[in-house]
């Protein structure tokens, strides 16, 4: 089988994001930079994937400014068969689809894996993008995720409103990870120094056929801004009895919420 | 690219969800500002029932899609959509954020060449165009962004943050048929069945009030003083990821940035420190109550109302009073 995989390189979750003085940019100087922590059950499932179909083949595709290179490093050192980058650092989730609708439409995979949503620009956007760029169908945000014995098909688990389906998918298909979908192995150190020796390949959007108009963003970004500051609360100092009974009446007759 | 709205409406067994109402709202607003219509589209077993209320909510025609969407399918669901879409050419498409969005939006953006703005907090019409406001990053940072075509703006809404207010008088909701032919492809993705969890409580992502619980609660039995309060306020109930990782409550319940966003009215959070990846889970809740026994707890600083002391007394305390208030 051939297995794809999407990875992005974001801020980590703990990460101080500061805005600009003009509030024109995100200032992530010095900002620890990590793969999409969805992205990294998407890789431990087509890992998953690979052990079950001998002779299978994994192709990790990752779009974005050089820092991607880290998270290719990483990808190899677990032990996938071939990286791209694609330079594209202002891509947004769009542009960033079809980039790696342009690498994968020439390895044709049966799989492909991606997290459910970047943790930098929260949009949900590129799985269900890139199916539609590719023509596969997809899952979105999957728990589980098993192949059948031919693996001619999977059956996945997703969580929605009210309690959980159970969804039946022709392969080829597009597989959005949900958190817990598996549990990541971590890279052994040979797979760490066998990285060193692999080579990532480097794509330009031009070398792949997308021009600026492709490459252009969706919005337009006027500014970025922190959250709007919380004037001070109140705080209740007393008894827990008088302290709840407080709270009932300010709730209901002050904040009208209850 | 033309001058209506389409909302796409959900609704439970015919059932028009308060989302929905929501979506519709900002619609009209919009559609004043462009001089166009508000459309709706809605899909699936009790579309037909819906389309009055949505009339009543503002729809001037109600697409409806009953016959052959029986059972939910993406690839057909996108196809009604993306067909709708090409017909009426309407300039923004709003959405809630839902599991149903979630799994379309994607693709129905790439397919209608349209612009998706995911979560939105902020929605006008600016200019030819709109004018978003989305959270990124978890909530830390919000990025202000302007649309103006060529195609149509694909907006998510967060449920709750705009208000829903019906019309003086109703629109007329004329129903139309939205006829999308079966296309054996779409049966290349299918939902085989459908297991009811969760409880009697309302959706976590919907609910107007939502009481969670920390680490601090010790065990998952201790969470039931978390489901008390959220009982007699009808609302429901949340966790933090320490309690989740430490097994008091499953997976589904877990606020934050690696489990559910919820905007409620109230957040009610019990024994919750306030780690930065729980804030953004829930940092645009309208209003925000702390209670926590370290008066230091970071959830203070994003408090509206703060209680320091022992969970284990204020909540129980904070229970009888709303059934108190209630009786």
């Amino acid at each position: 089988m051939k297995i794809a995989v999407c990875v992005k390189l974001v801020p980590s979750t703990t990460a101080l994001i500061r805005v600009s003085a003009d509030g024109k940019a995100l200032d992530c100087t010095g900002v620890e930079m990590v793969m999409s922590p969805y992205d990294e059950f998407a890789l431990e499932e087509a890992l998953k994937a690979r052990d079950k179909a001998a002779g299978s083949e994994i192709l990790v595709v990752s779009v974005g400014g050089d820092g991607a290179a880290k998270n290719l490093e990483q990808a190899y050192a677990l032990g996938v068969d071939q990286c791209v980058h694609v330079k594209a650092p202002d891509a947004d989730a769009a542009a960033a689809a079809r980039c790696a609708a342009a690498v994968l439409k020439t390895f044709a995979p049966d799989l492909v894996f991606c997290g459910r949503q970047a943790i930098d620009d929260d949009q949900w956007l590129f799985p269900g993008m890139l199916g539609e760029l590719l023509d596969l169908p997809h899952v979105t945000a999957a728990s589980s995720f098993a192949l059948s014995a031919d693996n001619a098909k999977a059956e996945c688990k997703r969580r929605i409103e009210g309690g959980e389906e159970t969804i039946e998918i022709a392969l080829p298909a597009l597989i959005s990870a949900e958190k817990g979908l598996n549990d990541p192995r971590s890279p052994t150190l040979k797979g760490r120094l066998n990285a060193k020796k692999k080579t990532v390949t480097v794509k330009t959007p031009a070398e792949l056929g997308l021009d600026a108009a492709a490459m252009a963003p969706a919005l337009k970004v006027e500014g970025y801004a922190p959250p709007p500051p919380k004037s001070a609360g109140k705080v209740i100092a007393k008894p827990a009895k008088e302290a709840a009974a407080e709270l009932v009446k300010l709730l209901r007759e002050e904040a009208k919420v209850i | 690219m033309g001058a209506d709205i389409l909302v796409v409406a959900e609704h439970k067994d015919g059932k028009v969800k308060k989302t929905a109402c929501e979506l519709l709202t900002v619609a009209r607003t919009l559609a004043a500002a462009r001089g166009g219509k508000v459309l709706a589209a809605v899909l699936g077993p009790g579309a037909g029932q819906a389309a009055a209320e949505l009339g009543a909510w503002g729809a001037e025609t109600v697409l409806v899609g009953e016959a052959g969407f029986e059972a939910y399918a993406s690839l057909k669901w996108t196809r009604a959509i993306c067909e709708a879409a090409a017909a009426r050419r309407p300039a923004a498409i709003l959405m809630s954020v839902s599991s149903l969005s979630r799994d379309l939006a994607g693709r129905v953006a790439a397919r209608a060449q349209a612009a998706l703005a995911s979560d939105c907090t902020a929605l006008s019409a600016e200019g030819d165009g709109f004018k978003i406001v989305r959270p990124m990053l978890a909530g830390r940072a919000l990025v202000t962004a302007v649309h103006a075509g060529p195609g149509p703006l694909l907006a998510t809404l967060r449920p709750n943050v705009f208000t829903a207010e019906k019309p003086a008088a109703p629109a007329a909701g004329t129903v139309e048929a939205l006829a999308c032919a079966d296309d054996p492809r779409d049966q290349r993705v299918v939902v085989k069945s459908f297991a009811a969890g969760g409880g009697t409580r309302p959706e976590l992502t919907e609910a107007a009030v939502v009481v969670s619980g920390g680490r601090s609660l010790g065990s998952a039995d201790a969470f039931k003083v978390i489901y008390d309060l959220a009982d007699a306020l009808g609302a429901a109930a949340g966790a933090s990821r320490a309690a989740v990782d430490a097994g008091y409550a499953p997976h589904s319940m877990q606020v934050g940035q690696t489990g559910k966003t919820v905007s409620p009215v109230l957040y009610i959070a019990c024994g919750i420190s306030g780690a930065i990846q729980h804030l953004a889970g829930m940092r645009t809740s309208k209003y925000i109550v702390a209670i926590n026994t370290d008066p230091n707890a970071p959830i203070f600083k994003l408090a509206d109302y703060g209680i320091v002391g022992d969970l284990f007394e204020v909540v129980p305390a904070l229970t009888e009073e709303v059934n108190k208030a209630k009786a």
